[in-house]
């Protein structure tokens, strides 16, 4: 589903920040991505985002090379990813129900035939009470699952989380994990949660991607 | 009101909007245009009451000739004057011919003699005014070879007049127009600076309809719909407070100036009286303001969009 080769990654005349990555990720996989701050983690989301390019290596997605794909086309393959950022990303302005409807909004869905998707999905994700509070009300975890709501609603093929659960407590965070496995396990997603929560990590057996100083290792 | 007209424009999938209503640089923006299509609509009224009374007094001026008899040593005034009516009257298309007396000739020369003055004694030229029926039937050329008969007799068609105001007129609208192409350009400007601020302000809108996959169009489309309501009010407000200074202007102007002043800037400006057509080109800044506004901002935001990208 997806495949680095030789990828190597670097800001301007920068130093390399990403070095020789190699690595597959197999469809309906889970796999976290850890290592220490600075260590690339965000950058790495950031290629298989689609919203830079490497500065050399091939990058394939879903059979595609990406560096082959025009604007339109890189558009389209960027509508099979989803995205859970740390600090929420929510639009202030929108209730939870506007904001998880956004990208069938963008797709051109009426809001009758999605209206029932996503109050369908915000009660799975324990949101059905609040749909139509706006996020400046939301508790910092009830915000994470309307960002997960977000990113899934248009059911991606991939899903990707940079460090979800950096702005909640620890039992929070090990309930957000357990979501992740959930949306695994049901839906199929493929999915690459970043975080640098050690303690977290060992409470589920799901392969590493460790990073250090922009080198890629990962342990099964 | 304008709100409630602006509800009901169709909105994508009838949901909230993604660009918030307040945060377009929004009362700014506002109050820019308002003052922009209010100077172009003033502009333009103005534009409009200069043609109009350029045409009207053109073809007022246009429906009278004046022959005017010299005195000359040998002839006899009132014979000739005689003469020259009932050639006038024998024209074709010619309605009336009128001998001024000699009163009507010295009135009109008090204004550069003084008032008491005896004129008596002094041979002054006469006039005959000729009003024509139908000004393009009229054979003018026909009277001006039968007055050569008369000596001391001449024909003023005004045409010197009517060719300087009409120069005049044409030379006042095309400022008009000047001055209206240089507030477009400017409205452009200030729309391109605003949409730019508006776009920074609203960067982390932007960045998450592009995580979403959000096209360049669609998320241009989103910001073109604020700037084109905020368009529309301003277009309105703008045209109406411009409606209103007409009318504003129009009765001061019969009210506050003494009576002859009031003839003498009627005469000019025709009573400050847009009529029917003045207010509909008036009203026409709307949607020009309207689609200006729209149009620049959505070619600023897929511009800002791709030098994001």
């Amino acid at each position: 589903m997806i495949e680095f080769s030789d990828v190597g990654l670097r800001y301007g005349n920068g130093p390399e920040i990403l070095k020789d990555l190699s690595f597959s990720i197999e469809p309906g996989s889970f796999h976290f991505l850890t290592g220490p701050s600075g260590s690339g983690k965000t950058s790495l989301l950031r290629l298989l985002l689609l919203s830079i390019k490497p500065s050399r290596g091939r990058v394939t997605m879903f059979g595609e090379d990406v560096g082959n794909l025009n604007q339109d086309g890189l558009l389209q393959m960027r509508r099979h990813i989803g995205i859970v950022f740390q600090e929420f990303r929510l639009l202030d302005h929108l209730t939870t129900f506007e904001n998880v409807a956004l990208p069938l909004r963008v797709l051109g869905q009426p809001e009758s035939e999605y209206r029932p998707n996503v109050t369908e999905l915000l009660e799975w994700v324990g949101l059905g009470e609040r749909m139509h509070a706006l996020p400046t009300l939301l508790s910092g975890g009830e915000k994470q699952r309307a960002a997960i709501a977000r990113a899934v609603i248009a059911r991606p093929k991939v899903l990707l989380a940079d460090e979800p659960t950096g702005n909640v407590d620890p039992d929070l965070s090990s309930r957000l994990v357990h979501l992740f496995a959930e949306l695994n396990r049901t839906l199929g997603m493929t999915i690459i949660l970043a975080t640098h929560e050690l303690p977290l990590l060992d409470r589920f057996s799901y392969p590493r991607m460790v990073l250090n100083k922009g080198e890629l290792t990962i342990h099964d | 009101m304008i709100r409630q007209l602006l509800a009901l424009l169709p909105r994508r999938g009838g949901a909230a909007p993604i660009v918030p209503e307040k945060s377009v640089a929004g009362r700014t923006l506002l109050l820019l245009i308002t003052i922009m299509a209010f100077l172009s609509a003033v502009t333009l009224g103005g534009v409009v009451l200069v043609q109009k009374s350029a045409i009207a007094w053109s073809a007022d001026v246009g429906r009278e000739l004046t022959i005017q008899l010299r005195p000359v040593e040998g002839e006899v005034m009132e014979s000739n004057l005689r003469t020259a009516v009932s050639l006038a009257q024998s024209t074709p298309g010619v309605g009336a011919a009128r001998a001024l007396t000699v009163e009507e000739s010295q009135a009109l020369l008090e204004p550069w003699l003084g008032a008491g003055l005896d004129l008596s004694a002094i041979a002054i030229p006469r006039l005959v005014v000729v009003q024509l029926s139908d000004p393009a039937e009229a054979d003018v050329e026909q009277l001006q070879r039968n007055l050569q008969a008369i000596k001391g007799a001449s024909l003023d068609t005004h045409a010197a007049w009517r060719q300087q105001l009409n120069t005049m007129a044409g030379t006042v609208v095309l400022s008009g127009l000047l001055v209206l192409g240089l507030i477009g350009v400017a409205t452009v400007l200030a729309i391109v600076f605003a949409t730019r601020g508006a776009m920074a302000s609203n960067r982390e809108i932007v960045d998450v309809l592009h995580f979403i996959g959000a096209s360049n169009k669609f998320i241009a489309g989103e910001f073109q719909g604020r700037f084109l309501s905020i368009g529309l009010q301003g277009g309105f407000l703008g045209a109406l407070l411009a409606i209103l200074f007409f009318v504003l202007i129009g009765t001061a102007a019969g009210s506050v100036l003494p009576s002859e002043a009031t003839a003498q800037v009627g005469v000019l400006f025709g009573q400050f009286l847009l009529g029917l057509d003045g207010m509909t080109i008036i009203l026409a800044v709307v949607p020009v303001i309207a689609v200006l506004t729209a149009v620049t901002s959505r070619v600023t935001v897929r511009r800002y969009l791709s030098e994001a990208s």
